[in-house]
């Protein structure tokens, strides 16, 4: 089994979007994939129709008194499930901070996956936080989408130094360009300028498209129901890159 | 899963109406396709509680892997109209099956055609939370009656909605709980029976049977083996048809062998030369075929690619000695062998002077004798003993192998089970003894036939390989000594007295 986290340490960037459609384009390439939700906001759990709620909230799932696997929820799709958001994962840290490895913790109830899913996807809030340290440890792979924003290349700078400063092993960081806009010079000119020194950049750039805001109106991978767009070839081409990063 | 529902003579067109009006479902997909399980001959995904599909709706084709009740666990796209082990597509799916299929073909087992029609059933927010399919009419080859089924998939995290739903179609007029997934439905009108995999045969008699009705029973189970791995062998779908084949002709020699003055001699005589000229028939490509199973074992990396011609030369000649051996099976005097074998051996009418004296009383004697001729070779066996005479001591303890296998029923489970360990261990001693010597003499006959065209560095590679195969000839010939004293100890022979006193 294989840990994705799509991560940012700036909100707004497009990492639902992404975590979305790369677990749905996996699933349809046979994978077994769960997509876990750990943004309060609920941004993926909305978009596959799941209602936002854990039973017994996130605290029972973080103390391990809630199974994982119980927790799941299918998604509409085969092969790819679902760990609901729940408004409570706000109080996440603290949750964490009680346990006897807290940075670990994330990592380790995952293991129980093993044998269930090929790929595990974290889709994780926007905050440099205990919680953002566990997602370091556990992913295999972080994916970084970048704006082409000073302030969002300002952050991939930080994401790597928060990633080296993170205890255990630095999991490699495949950034990538998303919601660009080619007709805009601002965006022209700082996607040819992202910072590359420690992180590795992808070749697929995510462009800025109408198709990509239509999904939280149809609620469904913009992949699975507009696979020619711009958009929908532009993830399949995102997810072969990844792909090769966890096989 | 929910559910699985047996239709009553319902059109499949009916039958979905039905069942979206009771329930607040999603448009239909409806497709008509062609299905084929795919399986080992001996079931080994069936038995591992898996069944695989390859489904065909119009120019859509899937591999999909489900459980034993058609819960799909994972599919794939299927790259070609025909999959066989090395055409199934890189992912999951092969990585999931192929250490299940070990060596044995991936085949067709049933096939059938019709149409399915699968809804979603949707919540409040048009969530899916079950997934309801009408599998029918289908139609399996060989069967003259179609199955309807409908099946209640549940999903992840929904299992009450799953329930609600099974609970709205049970009370539908024409739906009837199903006993089993549409495949085992249509495997059961088409008369395939799924696991069912016979390699040797599994006689039914008692202490009481007649020896001739024991023999027959036994004789005739043997044929029809031969004759299930006949086009497998001849086809060489995979290695096993032949062993399994070579296998069948073996325990008949063995068992004729033993059945003296239960058949007439002369049929005696004749069955006896018949199946040692297809035994032999069988020896040379079933030898080629264990070599290149274990071809490189023991190898480093840099042998394996230097030895690379002597592959080579291996294949060429097991295509050839496959080629000769089809040439015989597809002969004359072996259609009649097997013709006749039926009629013979497999329902006599007469028999010799023990043919009604009871199985037990015969097993008894013909145990005692193998036991003897076991013993007296095996003690007479030193460090200084010829090759000879261990691959002679091999022979006698396959024999009665096989006459152990055969006279099972008559014994106490337990015991015999302990008892044919020990012989086990010991065939297994003398069988790789056998082996590294067959192959020591292969490598060199064909580093003969090399010597003038290989580049050097494969004779050598070759010269590593059959010094390997000394070493390991001589290991086992040392620890035979230990495995016979272990076999023919005060325990085990007191054990085989006491199994054979019971009966």
């Amino acid at each position: 089994m294989k840990v994705l986290a799509s991560y940012s340490i700036k909100g707004g960037v497009g990492k639902t979007t992404a975590a979305t459609n790369l677990a749905w384009l996996a699933a349809a390439e046979g994978r077994r994939v769960l997509l876990w939700d750990l943004d309060p906001q609920g941004g993926a759990t909305f978009l596959f129709r799941v209602a936002p709620k854990v039973k017994g909230g996130g605290k029972a799932l973080v103390d391990g008194k809630l199974d994982l696997l119980d927790a799941v929820k299918a998604s509409d799709f085969d092969h790819l499930d679902l760990l609901p958001a729940d408004f409570s994962y706000r109080h996440m840290d603290l949750w964490l901070d009680s346990q006897r490895r807290p940075t670990k913790r994330l990592g380790s109830l995952l293991d129980s996956m093993q044998e269930e899913y090929d790929l595990v996807i974290m889709d994780c809030a926007p905050s440099v936080s205990l919680t953002s340290e566990n997602i370091v440890r556990a992913a295999d792979l972080i994916l970084a989408p970048v704006q082409p924003s000073p302030l969002s290349m300002r952050t991939l700078d930080q994401l790597a130094t928060f990633a080296d400063d993170t205890k255990g092993r630095t999991p490699p960081i495949l950034a990538f360009l998303s919601m660009v806009d080619r007709r805009r010079k601002l965006h022209r000119d700082l996607a040819d300028a992202v910072p590359t020194g420690r992180v590795e950049l992808a070749r697929t750039v995510i462009p800025a498209a109408a198709a990509v805001e239509q999904m939280g109106l149809r609620r469904a991978p913009v992949v699975q129901w507009a696979p020619r767009s711009t958009a929908g070839r532009a993830y399949a081409s995102l997810w072969r890159e990844v792909a090769d990063r966890v096989k | 899963m929910a559910g699985e529902f047996s239709v009553d003579d319902d059109p499949a067109a009916a039958t979905l109406h039905r069942v979206t009006e009771v329930l607040p479902a999603g448009p239909a997909r409806i497709e008509a396709a062609r299905r084929v399980w795919l399986d080992t001959p001996d079931w080994n995904l069936f038995r591992a509680g898996l069944l695989l599909e390859q489904r065909t709706a119009g120019s859509e084709r899937r591999l999909l892997l489900c459980g034993l009740d058609g819960t799909v666990l994972c599919q794939a796209p299927a790259p070609r109209r025909t999959i066989t082990n090395a055409t199934l597509p890189e992912g999951p799916l092969r990585d999931k099956i192929l250490p299940l299929l070990d060596i044995r073909a991936l085949l067709p087992r049933l096939e059938a055609e019709g149409s399915t029609a699968q809804v979603a059933v949707l919540d409040e927010v048009e969530k899916t939370v079950a997934r309801v399919t009408v599998d029918g009419p289908f139609l399996a080859v060989g069967a003259s009656a179609p199955v309807s089924q409908v099946r209640v998939e549940t999903l992840r995290g929904y299992d009450k909605e799953a329930k609600q739903v099974g609970a709205k179609l049970a009370a539908l007029a024409g739906l009837r709980p199903a006993r089993g997934s549409v495949f085992a439905a249509l495997a059961a009108t088409a008369g395939v029976q799924p696991g069912r995999h016979r390699a040797k045969p599994e006689p039914t008699f008692t202490a009481t049977t007649p020896a001739l009705t024991a023999f027959a029973q036994t004789l005739g189970q043997l044929e029809e083996i031969t004759r299930d791995n006949l086009a497998g062998t001849l086809a060489e779908l995979d290695t096993e048809f032949l062993h399994d084949l070579r296998v069948a002709v073996r325990r008949g020699r063995s068992v004729l062998k033993m059945a003296g003055g239960v058949y007439d001699e002369a049929t005696l005589t004749r069955y006896g030369a018949e199946l040692k000229w297809i035994g032999d028939a069988t020896s040379n490509a079933r030898d080629l075929d264990v070599n290149l199973l274990d071809f490189g074992a023991g190898l480093d990396a840099t042998d394996v690619a230097a030895i690379g011609p002597y592959r080579a030369l291996l294949e060429r000649r097991c295509r050839r000695a496959h080629s000769t051996l089809n040439r015989v099976l597809r002969s004359e005097r072996f259609t009649t062998l097997l013709t006749n074998w039926q009629a013979d051996l497999g329902h006599p009418t007469a028999g010799g002077e023990l043919a009604t004296t009871p199985i037990s009383t015969v097993a008894h004697n013909l145990l005692d004798r193998a036991w003897t001729r076991v013993g007296k070779r095996g003690r007479a066996i030193t460090v200084d003993s010829p090759a000879d005479d261990l691959h002679d001591l091999r022979k006698r303890c396959k024999e009665r192998r096989y006459l152990l296998e055969f006279f099972a029923g008559l014994y106490d489970k337990a015991v015999y089970k302990a008892f044919l360990d020990e012989l086990k261990r010991l065939q297994d001693n003398l069988g790789a003894f056998q082996d590294a010597e067959a192959q020591w003499f292969l490598v060199r006959e064909c580093a003969e036939e090399l010597r003038a065209t290989a580049p050097i560095d494969t004779l050598l590679a070759m010269g590593r390989l059959a010094h390997d195969l000394r070493l390991r000839q001589e290991h086992e010939h040392d620890v035979f000594a230990a495995t016979w004293a272990r076999f023919y100890d005060k325990a085990n022979r007191a054990r085989f007295a006491a199994m054979v006193a019971g009966t």
